[in-house]
């Protein structure tokens, strides 16, 4: 048994990584009713955007860079905790005026355009930074690792894993016991009356739109340091987060977080028995599910599934 | 949708006008293709990409299935025309018969998990075991080489009984496609306007109806599913043929993802012969614009954005809208007062 533990604690930590990378992803899902296939790519251009600001090369002017530089490591990350997905989130917003005359058709298109929009992130991202790996740095504080009944653990991992656990929290209360989170679910729900009853409501899907975006950029700078940066990362992630919230079930926040931690588990034991199809265990996990409930764990009744 | 663009004798038809004259321009295609500085590979992989996107329409635009992960089976018929040719008999129509039919196999093995489904949990489903085959594809080492592919596929010759062809050359070869993408036209021309076909169609309507009518929708559903598995299969052999080896690469995502929009850019949604034209601007564009920038997905991931936003129905679309626009003008110009009503011009 205690060799087993090292390798769910590994998949738990997972699991909470791959609830955050879908959090965003659910949240755009669950309240606009939108699949946003280029969060991937989001989340990616987050990563990027992240280790060039607290690299050694900051895209500012010389002088301001200088100053950008003279600040310790552990304030340059937190600034780009911050700075990073409100760039990424500028991204998001011009993705959600091309995305508006979707709004009411067939929710294909609204996934297709996203696509295109990915393969143009994606690309953008070759032009500017070309295919090599990058390294994101943190601080030290977070960074090297400890001991613990003999196996040595990685601080980043705790780090990353209860940071997602928080973010998770706030979502979860914004969107459950906020006005704003009943608004938007309501206008989901019936957007006429929502209208009727005076609120704007165009504002407020760009604003969860880009609320979305910006959770993908830091999901990105946070599993960064895990993974690795290179332009593949997009497609590691749309995938999972898609399958967290079909498994899950369209429209569970519950259901979103349930299925991160199981497929964290399912890859994190998997990778320790049989590391080559580790990735392939969470799409029979997936498909073990939806074969026997049509709606994943907890899904909801959703204008998706026709 | 289907019966937009065409007239009610075209749909009865074996053989169409517009069939004939795409065959017949396409088999001119090898005496100038090198003159304008492209070369007659591109028609074979034109001619092949066009029939697998004809066959995945067949899910896509007649069933209205959004199915993600096609590559898989265009991939699994290209392994199993290669595996064929090295273990069981190197003969081209025993070769061909097996990507088909193993394609076929592996789409009905999906099909009976996912046609109860609808909507995203098809779409992810299909996603899923896409990934499920493309990882299968990689990781299995002695079958499929990995990602080094499976090397050394050979053209066998294309044998008659009393002649044989030779396909070795890239211009014979090119004839052979195009004579089994003529073949292939019209079975799928016969197929899409059949009762079958019909009953397809109006299960992408409404499922719901189609069910009170009496009509099995899980055994429709699941049927034009391995249908198009098995056609996009056979494909994928062809295709192995043209590259002389088969690759994992063809299953991945990104390239599932290609045909969705080669189809829906062309207006497979609108159109029998969406599917074509997409496929014919992608690879087109690929290499004429790829020859200048290495960023020429940027400019076709803008493209395709912007086709999805402002032409949903693609380019098929826009021309038959073109079209009809044109004539409704020319009704206007020599029109009677009643005409111009008619096509609510009068006001």
């Amino acid at each position: 048994m205690f060799d087993l533990l090292p390798h769910l604690l590994n998949g738990l930590t997972l699991g909470l990584l791959f609830a955050l990378i879908a959090l965003g992803f659910m949240l755009i899902v669950g309240l606009m009713e939108q699949i946003n296939l280029a969060h991937g790519s989001l989340f990616a251009l987050g990563a990027y955007v992240a280790m060039q600001l607290t690299g050694p090369r900051p895209p500012l002017p010389a002088d301001l860079a200088k100053l950008w530089l003279a600040l310790p490591l552990g304030w340059r990350y937190a600034a780009t905790l911050v700075i990073a997905p409100v760039i990424v989130g500028l991204i998001g917003m011009l993705i959600e005026f091309c995305m508006r005359r979707t709004y009411g058709k067939d929710p294909l298109y609204g996934l297709l355009l996203t696509f295109g929009a990915a393969m143009v992130i994606e690309e953008l991202i070759r032009l500017v930074w070309g295919t090599r790996d990058y390294v994101l740095q943190v601080p030290s504080a977070i960074n090297g690792g400890f001991l613990f009944g003999d196996l040595i653990w990685s601080s980043y991992r705790f780090y990353a894993a209860g940071i997602a656990a928080g973010i998770i929290a706030l979502v979860w209360v914004l969107i459950e016991k906020t006005s704003f989170g009943a608004t938007v679910k309501a206008g989901a729900h019936d957007s006429e009356i929502v209208r009727a009853l005076g609120i704007n409501l165009s504002r407020l899907r760009l604003l969860v739109f880009v609320f979305g975006t910006m959770l993908a950029a830091i999901a990105g700078i946070i599993v960064a340091p895990i993974w690795g940066i290179r332009p593949h990362m997009g497609v590691d992630a749309v995938i999972p987060a898609f399958l967290v919230i079909v498994l899950g079930g369209v429209g569970s926040f519950w259901g979103a977080v349930v299925a991160g931690l199981l497929v964290g588990l399912c890859v994190g034991l998997a990778g320790a028995y049989a590391s080559e199809w580790s990735l392939l265990s969470m799409y029979i996990l997936l498909v073990a599910v939806v074969t026997f409930r049509a709606r994943g764990l907890w899904g909801k009744k959703s204008v998706l599934e026709v | 949708m289907m019966a937009n663009s065409t007239t009610s004798s075209d749909a009865a038809r074996l053989v169409t006008p517009t069939m004939l004259v795409l065959w017949l321009v396409l088999a001119t295609v090898p005496l100038w293709i090198t003159r304008i500085g492209l070369y007659p590979y591109l028609g074979i992989e034109i001619l092949i990409w066009s029939l697998y996107a004809l066959a995945f329409n067949l899910v896509l635009g007649t069933a209205g299935l959004p199915s993600f992960g096609h590559g898989a089976y265009f991939g699994i018929g290209a392994y199993a025309f290669g595996l064929c040719q090295f273990d069981i008999v190197a003969n081209l129509w025993v070769c061909l018969a097996a990507a088909a039919v193993v394609a076929g196999i592996a789409g009905a093995l999906v099909a009976l998990f996912i046609s109860h489904r609808r909507g995203i949990y098809y779409a992810f489903m299909t996603i899923a075991f896409g990934q499920i085959f493309w990882t299968l594809a990689i990781k299995s080492h002695s079958v499929t080489g990995g990602e080094d592919g499976l090397l050394k596929i050979s053209r066998l010759p294309a044998d008659f009984g009393l002649v044989s062809f030779d396909l070795t050359d890239n211009v014979a070869f090119y004839y052979f496609v195009l004579a089994v993408f003529a073949v292939g036209t019209a079975i799928l021309w016969r197929l899409v306007h059949s009762p079958y076909g019909r009953v397809v169609a109006a299960i992408r309507q409404s499922e719901v109806r189609a069910a009170h009518l009496g009509y099995n929708v899980w055994l429709y559903k699941a049927s034009v599913f391995t249908l198009s598995a098995a056609l996009s299969g056979f494909s994928g052999g062809l295709f192995a043929m043209a590259q002389l080896a088969a690759f994992p690469d063809v299953m991945s995502l990104h390239q599932s993802g290609y045909v969705v929009m080669m189809t829906l850019v062309g207006g497979g949604l609108v159109s029998f012969w969406g599917p074509v034209i997409g496929v014919f601007l992608f690879l087109t564009a690929r290499d004429v614009i790829g020859a200048l920038t290495n960023a020429w997905m940027l400019y076709f991931g803008l493209l395709f954005m912007a086709i999805v936003l402002f032409r949903p129905e693609g380019i098929a679309g826009a021309l038959s809208a073109a079209v009809q626009q044109h004539s409704i003008n020319a009704l206007r110009r020599r029109g009677t007062s009643a005409m111009r009503l008619l096509v609510g011009g009068g006001r």
